[in-house]
């Protein structure tokens, strides 16, 4: 095998990690500095604008194409969502009245959990 | 004077002959990996105990005969999913307290719908948190509840812990949990107030893009993504690496924006105004005094997190009211901490000691 100290990609991964963390530092030594924040809100904010002008826009484009636009997609995402909700909500009722039932009738548990007995294994060391 | 060193032509030959392989099996296994799917996440079995909005509460199907009796509730961070803690069987964080024993909840997040950018602080820490404490100890039928907080899910369960002072909280374990937003000194430069317009910025995109956050995650070390590529090349013959690559790549990636309100007080109440630390936070009109909460607990920090320094992190304990009260800093970064292969020998056997203990 070849040493560590001679092993081209050894090198080459040090120098790799060495670079990562140097161009890191640099950066955050240059980002934490009032002007990069400045800077970066400015074109941030511009940038936020843009896009939402930009969003506006493709909209109006997307109704007179004829297509579902985001927001629509997002709607109808939500409604969905809402459907799945009230299907949680059914499925957990279903679970209690069929639990209720079973439970009347003193047959078997729907969902039969573990006892809630367990020691951590200090405590069964300490009883010894 | 020192010998050159010498160079031995069997190694040298041996080295190529394994590069050369590895190069052929880059360009087999760097068509697979574009060709699938990478692995499935979050696979552990588990029933959907609510659905409201942004709002999920997970119940994970027991692994053991027999369980401790005080079941933990997991709260997530708002800004990432929660299958960072149950990412393949035998990496996952879920699994591995299953098998020792708990009865695991998780309250995890989907992404707010553009209707709920006006959910705020109150709505997750005075009803979302409450709502499936009482979830759980109507399922477990236990009073008692363990809750475990990860990042900022940290810093909604010790708000939580400190207006709910009076229980039914058994203990409380956090995560990488900021309380000094100070700290966070790439985060506070880019959130500067004399700069940063957060009620333009909320007003005119509602909730806050994924992007954003996204983006701003990547800026606190803009080197790494670039590494991380060069490295999965390099690696891309070892099935290993690749898995998990893809698990923290996909999982990095799936950031979920935030509520427009909810920032927009993140950013002025702790970022700004670092009312946690000054101990002046409120949450709905109610103080949230760290000073008020005595249930056991654990926090645990990384020792190179760059997203929670130390420092953002460290004042925490000395906060707390409770007399059982620990603080354990572990190797790792952020994300190590709490999934992959430095969190399994290291957070989570030190949880299951502590919390073993305080479960019966």
């Amino acid at each position: 095998m070849a040493t560590k100290g001679s092993d081209p990609l050894e090198l080459w991964h040090t120098m790799l990690g060495e670079m990562e963390k140097g161009f890191n530092a640099f950066a955050n030594q240059a980002m934490a500095s009032p002007e990069f924040s400045r800077t970066m809100n400015q074109v941030g904010g511009v940038a936020a604008g843009a896009q939402k002008q930009f969003g506006d826009l493709m909209e109006r484009y997307l109704v007179a194409m004829n297509l579902p636009s985001r927001a629509q997609l997002t709607a109808m995402g939500e409604r969905l969502q809402a459907v799945e909700a009230q299907l949680h909500e059914i499925k957990a009722l279903l679970q209690q009245v069929h639990h209720n039932s079973a439970a009347s009738e003193q047959t078997v548990v729907a969902m039969p959990r573990p006892p809630r007995t367990r020691r951590p294994p200090s405590s069964a060391g300490d009883a010894s | 004077m020192t010998a050159a060193p010498a160079f031995d032509l069997g190694a040298i030959q041996d080295r190529i002959q394994t590069e050369v392989q590895r190069a052929i099996q880059r360009s087999i296994k760097g068509v697979e990996y574009f060709a699938s799917s990478g692995p499935t996440l979050g696979s552990t079995p588990k029933d959907t105990l609510n659905a409201r909005g942004t709002l999920r509460l997970y119940h994970y199907r027991p692994l053991a005969d027999e369980i401790y009796r005080v079941p933990i509730l997991i709260v997530m961070a708002t800004t990432n999913r929660g299958y960072i803690l149950d990412m393949v069987p035998g990496q996952s964080f879920i699994e591995f307290l299953l098998k020792q024993g708990y009865d695991v909840y998780m309250l995890d997040w989907t992404a707010p719908t553009p209707e709920e950018k006006s959910l705020r602080m109150e709505d997750y820490v005075l009803d979302f948190i409450p709502d499936c404490i009482r979830r759980v100890q109507r399922d477990s039928g236990v009073q008692d509840v363990t809750v475990i907080g990860y990042c900022f899910g940290g810093v909604l369960s010790l708000l939580y812990a400190s207006i709910f002072a009076d229980g039914p909280l058994k203990n409380l374990i956090c995560f990488t949990t900021p309380i000094d937003f100070r700290q966070m000194k790439l985060f506070s430069s880019f959130s500067d107030r004399r700069y940063f317009d957060v009620d333009r910025l909320v007003d005119s995109v509602g909730n806050m893009p994924p992007e954003l956050i996204l983006t701003s995650f990547e800026m606190l070390r803009p080197a790494s993504r670039a590494a991380g590529q060069v490295q999965l090349w390099e690696n891309i013959w070892n099935d290993e690496y690749v898995k998990s690559y893809r698990m923290f790549d996909r999982w990095a990636n799936d950031t979920l924006p935030l509520a427009g309100e909810y920032f927009r007080q993140i950013t002025k109440d702790l970022m700004w105004d670092n009312k946690l630390y000054n101990n002046t936070m409120t949450v709905g009109g109610r103080k949230a005094d760290l000073g008020a909460i005595r249930v056991p607990i654990l926090h645990a920090v990384a020792e190179h997190d760059h997203i929670v320094p130390y420092d953002a992190a460290r004042h925490l304990i000395e906060r707390i009211g409770s007399a059982d009260k620990e603080e354990v800093v572990l190797k790792g970064g952020h994300v190590s901490l709490v999934a992959g292969a430095n969190a399994i020998k290291r957070l989570w056997p030190k949880l299951d000691s502590w919390l073993g203990e305080r479960s019966t």
